[in-house]
C-alpha cells in the first residue's frame, strides 16, 4: 500500500487524530492531514503523529480541505492511488484497504464505502432514516445509483485525482462528488464499510438539519448548470 | 424647487460623482456605466415630474406612480440580492483557491517534495505546471 495516500480533513479534531494516524501510517507512510482552520491543538497533534501537515491558513470547509489534500498528495513521488478518510475515527482503515485493492484490476475509477452494505455500530434510526432519504435524492438528481450519498471513506485512483475539483466548500461537496462522477464518467462502485458510530463522532457530527441545505444547494446547482 | 427635489436631486448628484471618481470604476463596461447614466436621468426625470411617472403608471395598468416605482424598486432588489450572492461565491471560490494554493506550496516545501514536471517543458525559473 506504499503508493496510496490518505487524505484527511481536520478541523478541530485533536482529540483523536493522532490515533487515527497512528492506524493509516500501519499500511502507508503517506497520511496527508489538512488542517482546516482547527482552534484547538490539531495541527501540532498531526506533526506530533508523524503525518504531512497541510495548512489552510483559514477555515474554508471540508470539502474545500479535501481538494486541498487531494492536490497536495498528488504531487507526491510514488503515490497512485488515493484515500479520502474522516478524521473522528468513524472508518476503518481495513475497509480502505479493501477498496483500494478493488482499484487494482483497472475496472472502476472510484471505490465509495456504503454504510447500508455494511454494518452501522450504533447509528440512531432517526439517523438511519435520514441517510435513507438523502441517498434516494441523490440517486434522483444525479443519475448515480448509490446506497449511501454521504459517506466520507473513498478510494481513488490517479485519474480521478487529477481530473476531480471540489467547489463545495462544506458538507454538500459529497453531493457534489456524486455529481461529479456522473459528469466526469468515473467508472464507480459501491461497497460495503463499517462505520463506527462513537458518542465523540455522534457529537461531531452534522446536525440532521443539514440535510435541508445539502438539498436545497443539490438543487441550485443543478438549475445553475443548465 | 420644492425642497425634496432639492435634497433628492443633491443626494444622487453625489452618488454620480462618487461613481465616476471610483479608481476602481475602470474595469467596468462603457454599457454598464451608460446604463447607469440613462437610470440617472430617468430618477431625475421622476424627481421632476412625478406626473409623468404616474402617467407611465397608469399605461402599465398601475393606479399610482409610487406604486409603479416601489413594485420596480422590489424587482431591481431581487436582482441585486441574487447578483450579491453570485459575487460573493464567485470571490469566495477565489479566495479558496489562492489559500489551497498557499498552504499546498507551503506544504510541499516544508517537506521537500519535489514536483513532477515532464522534463520536456521545464523552462528556468517557471513553478507553475498547472493550468
Amino acid at each position: 500500500m506504499r503508493d496510496v495516500a490518505f487524505v484527511v480533513p481536520v478541523y478541530n479534531e485533536a482529540s483523536v487524530i493522532g490515533d487515527v494516524i497512528a492506524d493509516i501510517l500501519k499500511v502507508t507512510p503517506h497520511a496527508v492531514c489538512v488542517n482546516d482552520g482547527s482552534r484547538d491543538a490539531s495541527a501540532a497533534e498531526i506533526v506530533k503523529a508523524g503525518a504531512y501537515l497541510v495548512d489552510h491558513p483559514i477555515n474554508m470547509g471540508q470539502g474545500a480541505a479535501l481538494q486541498t489534500g487531494i492536490e497536495f498528495a498528488r504531487s507526491l513521488p510514488g503515490v497512485e492511488r488515493f484515500v479520502t478518510f474522516d478524521a473522528d475515527g468513524q472508518h476503518l482503515v481495513e475497509d480502505a484497504k479493501r477498496m483500494v485493492d478493488l482499484l487494482e484490476g483497472g475496472d472502476v475509477d472510484i471505490v465509495l464505502g456504503s454504510r447500508f452494505l455494511g454494518a452501522s455500530v450504533g447509528a440512531s434510526k432517526a439517523k438511519k432514516a435520514l441517510l435513507r432519504a438523502a441517498v434516494a435524492f441523490s440517486n434522483v438528481t444525479s443519475g448515480v445509483r448509490l446506497t449511501d450519498a454521504h459517506n466520507g471513506l473513498r478510494a481513488f485512483n490517479r485519474h480521478v485525482a487529477d481530473t476531480i475539483e471540489i467547489t463545495a466548500p462544506d458538507m454538500t461537496h459529497a453531493s457534489e462528488i456524486v455529481e461529479l462522477i456522473a459528469r466526469n464518467r468515473y467508472r464507480y462502485r459501491e461497497v460495503p464499510v463499517t462505520i463506527h458510530y462513537t458518542e465523540y463522532s455522534r457529537s461531531k457530527g452534522q446536525a440532521s438539519v443539514n440535510a435541508l441545505n445539502i438539498a436545497v444547494d443539490t438543487l441550485l446547482r443543478k438549475v445553475g448548470r443548465q | 424647487m420644492i425642497l425634496v427635489q432639492l435634497l433628492l436631486v443633491g443626494s444622487f448628484a453625489a452618488v454620480f460623482f462618487y461613481a465616476l471618481r471610483s479608481r476602481t470604476a475602470h474595469g467596468v463596461s462603457a454599457t454598464k456605466k451608460l446604463a447607469f447614466m440613462a437610470f440617472m436621468l430617468v430618477v431625475l426625470i421622476a424627481v421632476f415630474s412625478p406626473r409623468l411617472v404616474t402617467d407611465v403608471a397608469n399605461v402599465v395598468g398601475v393606479g399610482r406612480g409610487t406604486d409603479l416605482v416601489l413594485y420596480l424598486l422590489a424587482v431591481m432588489f431581487c436582482f441585486y440580492v441574487v447578483n450579491d450572492y453570485l459575487r460573493g461565491q464567485e470571490s469566495r471560490n477565489q479566495v479558496h483557491k489562492l489559500a489551497r494554493r498557499i498552504a499546498v506550496l507551503e506544504a510541499l516545501e516544508r517537506y521537500d517534495v519535489t514536483r513532477e514536471v515532464p522534463a520536456a517543458n521545464q523552462p528556468v525559473g517557471a513553478d507553475d505546471d498547472r493550468s
